[in-house]
């Protein structure tokens, strides 16, 4: 009987790391651009450390029909542009599978911050029997002149960066706080993962790994927020960095299904040498 | 007296180079394709570059002499020649961009 409640109790624990360790990608290889240029953009739902399994965006429980990306945008200097025009489905291979998901280019040419913000469709966890969705912020600089990385855009679900995203030395830490319609969110749960896989954007997968996790724990980083809804993360190495606020946004259920509506924002660390 | 007068001297000139040094000035260029390119200044810190001197140059001759605009920027006809466009942004504070590499 012992026997019986520890494997269940190693059940809950697999299936509930699973379910919490998807990440929503917005990749582009590089977030600060020396002069303005056409940038790739890569919309995957994976998990970006282990790479176990690529999910198609926009499943549902009801439908074979996936459900289309719900805003895709930027802002720069202040002006909000629709993207959503620009997405081009696409089959991602991962480690283990093949998932949907789309790619796209973005003329990144103005000076300043290049706010890009993904709201993807509620994806259907069926081992959760619920929802995720992960709205997602990369932020991608032209030239060094700061202009909108700071700016609360007002999400359902926010990270607010409170050091600039594209300019981070591996070895240093990044500040966000996390937020819901403007407002922080005390103790907010927050997910880490590192982009552990080179991305080859000819052939929309992901290659082998960068460094091994010495045990599970350090696939997924765990931490929260504190009650002003800020929290800091020591980056321990260049590339990647991928920061999700689990459940913090207002929408609850979707499809009469429980949602856990998330933030994620991405962040790129370099060495320095 | 004249300790005094360096001493304030060195405050003054403190107080007046902190703003200038603390930030490093930025420009960036781009072809519109219509014949035109379009620079933008700016600062490290965010500051607007409104109304700071932009030039464009061939080999030493100034082709164009003005401010940046409300929006920290100056659209101009591509010139034929190569040419430099350049940043003042005050002494030691320019920054310069080969037409050539503007795209």
């Amino acid at each position: 009987m012992k026997r019986f409640s520890v494997l269940c109790t190693l059940i809950i624990c697999l299936s509930s790391s699973t379910v919490w360790a998807h990440f929503q990608m917005l990749y582009t290889p590089e977030s600060a651009l020396p002069t303005g240029k056409i940038i790739e953009l890569r919309h995957v739902f994976t998990h970006p450390f282990a790479d176990e399994h690529t999910m198609d965006m926009g499943l549902q429980h009801d439908s074979d029909k996936l459900m289309p990306v719900e805003e895709f945008y930027v802002v720069n200097k202040g002006n909000k542009k629709d993207l959503a025009t620009t997405l081009q489905e696409i089959e991602w291979q991962g480690q283990h599978n093949r998932g949907k998901g789309f790619k796209s280019t973005y003329k990144a040419q103005r000076m300043g911050d290049h706010v890009l913000v993904l709201q993807p469709a509620p994806y259907f966890e069926a081992s959760e029997d619920m929802y995720i969705q992960q709205i997602t912020k990369t932020i991608v600089n032209v030239a060094g002149a700061p202009t909108d990385w700071d700016t609360e855009l007002g999400l359902k679900a926010e990270i607010v960066p409170l050091v600039k995203p594209y300019s981070i030395w591996a070895g240093s830490t990044f500040t966000g706080i996390v937020k819901s319609n403007g407002r922080p969110v005390p103790y907010a749960e927050i997910e880490v993962e590192y982009l552990n896989r080179a991305v080859d954007l000819e052939h929309n997968a992901t290659g082998s790994s960068f460094v091994e996790a010495p045990q599970d724990s350090f696939v997924t980083l765990g931490m929260k927020a504190d009650v002003n809804g800020i929290f800091t993360f020591g980056i321990p190495r260049a590339g990647w960095w991928g920061f999700a606020a689990l459940g913090v946004g207002s929408d609850t259920s979707y499809k009469g299904k429980e949602l856990s509506q998330d933030a994620v924002i991405w962040v790129q660390a370099k060495e320095m040498r | 007296m004249k300790t005094l007068f360096i001493a304030t001297l060195a405050l003054v000139g403190i107080a007046v180079s902190v703003p200038v040094w603390a930030h490093t000035p930025l420009l960036s260029c781009f072809d519109e394709g219509d014949g035109s390119v379009t620079c933008e200044g700016g600062f490290s810190d965010g500051s607007s570059a409104s109304g700071v001197e932009f030039r464009l140059e061939q080999d030493g001759k100034i082709l164009l002499k003005t401010k940046l605009n409300a929006y920290a920027e100056v659209n101009f006809t591509k010139p034929e020649l190569p040419y430099e466009a350049i940043f003042y942004g005050g002494k030691g504070h320019e920054v310069r961009i080969n037409g050539g590499d503007i795209f």
